[in-house]
């Protein structure tokens, strides 16, 4: 090592002399006894033994030799040695790991002296009787006479232990509340934590799934917080091989493996630059927590209030209204599957939502007559149009108390993630747009202008409903009214609506166009020539595609089907041809161009 | 090789005549896989040749031990075989205890464990490449554990050390009064599930109870995990005939053992006792001999007032034996009749007096009575 080394090992030392004089300490009473308590501590050590064992190689990776190391560190050997008889850390995959990594490390591959040669045996011989050494001659004697290999012997004693305790703890007793009754519920804390270090085996996966879908009712029952602590570290590294249910009681009992879950499923959903929504629909019912959510109210809450601060944050963005719609959706089929067997009040589910909309917007579409539809959607307007009215007022005459205006503005907010949790209705309202006069339009446009923009910034949404309002009738007289030849002033008034500069709310707009060319009477062709033409000029064609499948999707889900299913569906596959045509086309366009450039 | 040969003669007569060659050949190719398989084996513990060994050359060497394992699990029950391929054995281990000076031999049991005497052998071999050590104690993935198909050696040691630590820190945890530890019950299923093989296969008749001693070995005296072991395996559900054949045999070798039965009594959990008890009756009986036999052995104190045992073994008290007792008879009420009418007649024997310390019997009774 050169002198520059030296000094830096000096002034920076790699590993403090008092950490290793407390971990000596620690190995050297650990392997004392073999007694419950000491073993506990082990267990409770774990994760920080895991950091000095990470130290120590790289402590003996940075010397130069295995003499140089011994010199050093004196007892580095003596300390390794007892970690390896200590069936918590052996057990545990981490610290295993990283054990044997360091004794490697100590490992010469061409020995220069007697302490190396030494080490050298002493390593070899401890691998050996790691894997050779029985406890007791009369196993070794009758494994070897009944004629099973050691291996398998092992795995079967392991695996009939995890039976034995999964047996042992389904025993628990019912005397929650009373703390005088004596039981011996105080083994599931002990069997909990003696499982710390096993918590990413898949042999004892089983005994860890009976320990999270134990029922408490017991106060003496309790799983262990380092336990809940190793399985939640495991679960974000994503080692764990627990089944679906124990994944779900994991969440249950741990908030911070909920919350990574539910990070995770969004990452999953706003990383994947071409999610349709069959995608979306697969990777929220792959995620679980739908199901979860429906099992366990206390999950959906903490699911739900990560949604609503993520909305708050980015109210705008398409794909995460999406997200939540396609999961509530999803929530509420699980919900009505569970409802079956036990009835709990929706109240409950959704606390903060304004009770007297919580039913009708839970509602599906499905669930009432078509005829009933509009005046639904009407009321449903109305009462949401009075609250924000309320709100606004508050805003402007009750300035004396600034917490009644907070209410207001929280009340309104509460409405509208409602609204977007059961967007099936906001699709409703599109669908009934194309086929209404313009007498009867006022409410859905209303309904839908909140949905796109619930903040009224600036008393904007005044401004927006005129704009809206002009679309329609573009799109109305051109869709229903005409015949082809449609006018081409027409059809360009439509495309300067959609284009980037226009001050319009484009995505809404796209999404009535798309409403209009499937639902309206205009014959396929027609209805076809119009989309095709406005959708090209525009640039909007991925929009559009994507509006067209997230539609199919919502009606294949049952949740707002009209009548005419069939028809609905060939226009649906006839213009999503077209847009696959242009989508074609435009890249057949754009190749040789890709090619100059190259 | 040409015995071995005719030996298959012997053993495949009933075939037709092509069939037969057929049949020979592979017998043959299959006698020399493991004869073949046997010298790898010995290259592995004792050879400096590992040194050249890698990840390939382990695969092939743990695919080929698995491969006898096979052989045994295969032909162990057919003696006609078994007797060929233990004559290939000798041959090839008269050749490799020439060429290794510290070979030790191979049976055709020790087959049964191929895989792990090759490990053992390895690790054992101070010519073998710490890159080899690496691979074996390498960490195992987690992932996928259940698909692999065909076993990978990578992380085999790291798996196997689990498996152990994973035992040694839950075993503590399960009721041992209650159920006995997993380890016997795995064992005492193992010993089982063999002996019913033994007693199937129609082999000579002193085999099975050859197996029986071997296990047993002059441990008569302390196998306390023996007796463990034992009573699971009299314990494990009988879902065949085979089965309830294997533990009547088991019983009645056990009756034979005198001291292990007496160790069973005084060394078995009274719950695990009272359950076998329940569930055998030949055990019963033993049991109730071992009692008495007990008792018999008394004499009474007059310096502790009370009586005490005699013998070497002084470990069950009077109070421990009354108790011995009281246990069997809740659990089986018939047998409380007939001991008590055993017990008045010795009473009687010794005279039937009513005063303490003269008989035994009579204390006993009262004891058991009170």
């Amino acid at each position: 090592m050169s002198q520059l080394q030296l000094q830096r090992t000096a002034e920076e030392p790699l590993l403090n002399i008092q950490q290793m004089q407390f971990w000596l300490d620690k190995a050297a009473t650990w392997g004392q006894a073999e007694s419950p308590d000491l073993q506990k501590d082990t267990c409770l050590h774990l994760s920080r033994l895991r950091d000095f064992l990470q130290q120590l190689l790289t402590h003996i990776e940075s010397m130069s030799s295995t003499t140089e190391t011994m010199k050093k560190l004196p007892f580095l050997g003596q300390f390794l040695g007892r970690l390896c008889w200590n069936p918590c850390v052996t057990a545990d995959g981490m610290s295993r790991k990283l054990l044997f990594q360091c004794l490697w490390g100590l490992h010469s591959e061409h020995p220069c002296n007697g302490v190396e040669r030494k080490a050298n045996q002493w390593i070899r011989k401890v691998f050996c009787q790691l894997v050779t050494e029985e406890d007791d001659a009369t196993t070794c004697t009758l494994i070897k006479h009944v004629g099973v290999p050691p291996k398998e012997y092992h795995l079967e004693v392991l695996r009939k232990t995890v039976a034995m305790l999964q047996e042992n703890i389904g025993k628990s007793c019912n005397s929650f509340g009373d703390i005088d009754q004596r039981c011996s519920c105080k083994r599931i804390l002990a069997t909990s934590e003696a499982c710390v270090p096993l918590v990413t085996s898949p042999e004892a996966a089983p005994l860890i799934g009976s320990l999270l879908q134990l029922p408490m009712t017991c106060v003496r029952a309790a799983l262990s917080e380092d336990f809940l602590d190793a399985l939640s570290s495991a679960y974000s590294s994503q080692c764990l091989s627990l089944e679906e249910q124990a994944v779900v009681s994991l969440w249950y009992h741990n908030l911070s493996s909920l919350e990574e879950a539910v990070l995770m499923l969004m990452e999953s959903v706003l990383n994947n630059t071409e999610s349709t929504p069959q995608r979306l629909e697969q990777q929220v019912a792959q995620s679980l927590l739908p199901k979860a959510c429906a099992q366990h109210c206390i999950i959906f809450l903490v699911v739900n209030d990560i949604f609503r601060s993520l909305l708050k944050q980015a109210e705008g963005i398409e794909l995460i209204k999406c997200l939540i719609q396609t999961f509530t959706n999803r929530f509420l089929r699980e919900l009505a599957q569970q409802q079956c067997q036990a009835s709990v009040s929706l109240k409950a589910w959704f606390p903060q939502s304004p009770q007297g909309l919580l039913v009708p917007l839970l509602t599906l579409p499905s669930e009432m007559p078509q005829e009933a539809w509009r005046r639904h959607l009407n009321w449903l307007s109305s009462s949401l149009q009075r609250l924000t009215e309320e709100e606004e007022e508050d805003g402007e005459y009750g300035e004396s108390s600034s917490s009644t205006s907070l209410e207001g503005h929280h009340k309104v907010f509460e409405a509208w993630f409602l609204l977007v949790q059961c967007a099936h209705w906001v699709q409703v309202a599109a669908q009934l747009l194309v086929t209404s006069g313009p007498e009867d339009i006022g409410p859905l446009l209303w309904l839908l202008t909140f949905y796109h923009h619930p903040t009224n910034g600036g008393h904007q949404r005044g401004l927006q409903l005129v704009r809206v309002k002009e679309a329609w009738d573009h799109l109305h007289s051109t869709f229903i009214v005409s015949a082809p030849p449609f006018p081409v002033e027409r059809l360009q008034s439509l495309i300067a609506l959609l284009s980037p500069q226009s001050q319009q709310p484009t995505s809404f707009i796209l999404s009535l166009l798309v409403n209009f060319a499937v639902f309206s009477q205009q014959p396929l062709s027609g209805s076809t020539e119009i989309f095709q033409t406005v959708v090209d000029g525009s640039g909007l064609v991925d929009e559009a595609a994507s509006l067209l499948s997230s539609l199919e999707l919502k009606l294949n889900g049952g949740s707002c089907l009209s009548g005419d299913a069939n028809r609905v569906h060939l226009r649906i596959k006839a213009l999503q041809h077209t847009l696959t045509r242009m989508h074609t086309a435009a890249s057949h366009a754009e190749n040789p161009a890709h090619t100059y450039t190259v | 090789m040409r015995c071995v040969g005719s030996g298959i003669h012997k053993l495949l007569d009933s075939g037709n005549g092509n069939d037969r060659t057929r049949r020979e050949r592979h017998m043959e190719a299959v006698l020399k896989n493991l004869g073949s398989s046997v010298e790898l084996l010995a290259v592995a513990a004792h050879s400096c040749v590992v040194e050249q060994w890698d990840k390939q050359t382990l695969t092939r060497a743990f695919h080929w031990a698995h491969y006898c394992e096979n052989l045994f699990s295969r032909f162990h029950k057919n003696a006609a075989i078994r007797r060929i391929m233990e004559k290939q054995l000798q041959l090839t281990n008269q050749t490799l205890g020439a060429t290794f000076p510290a070979y030790s031999e191979i049976s055709f049991s020790d087959l049964s464990q191929c895989q792990h005497l090759l490990l053992v052998g390895l690790l054992n071999n101070p010519d073998l490449p710490v890159s080899i050590i690496k691979i074996l104690f390498d960490s195992e993935k987690t992932a996928h554990a259940k698909e692999r198909e065909y076993q990978d050696v990578t992380g085999l040691c790291s798996r196997i050390v689990l498996c152990k630590s994973a035992c040694k820190l839950l075993s503590p945890l399960t009721d041992l009064s209650a159920v006995g530890a997993a380890d016997a019950e795995v064992q005492g299923a193992m010993l089982m599930e063999r002996l019913g093989a033994l007693l199937s296969q129609g082999s000579e008749a002193c085999e099975p109870e050859l197996f029986l001693d071997s296990i047993l070995q002059g441990r008569e005296g302390e196998a306390e995990h023996f007796c463990l072991v034992i009573a699971a395996a009299l314990l494990t559900t009988k879902n065949s005939d085979a089965e309830t054949a294997a533990q009547d045999f088991l019983l009645d070798w056990l009756r034979k053992k005198h001291k292990l039965l007496q160790h069973m009594c005084s060394s078995l959990p009274p719950k695990l006792l009272t359950k076998l008890a329940k569930e055998q009756q030949t055990f019963r009986n033993s049991y109730c001999e071992v009692l008495k036999k007990w008792a018999s052995d008394m004499e009474y104190s007059v310096t502790e007032g009370e009586w005490v045992q005699t013998g070497t073994n002084q470990t069950v008290s009077f109070q421990k034996l009354t108790e011995h007792f009281l246990a069997l008879f809740s659990t089986c009420p018939s047998q409380r009749k007939d001991v008590e009418k055993e017990l008045k007649a010795l009473k009687l024997y010794d005279g039937y007096f009513d005063v303490r310390g003269l008989s035994v019997w009579g204390d006993l009774l009262s004891a058991l009575n009170s």
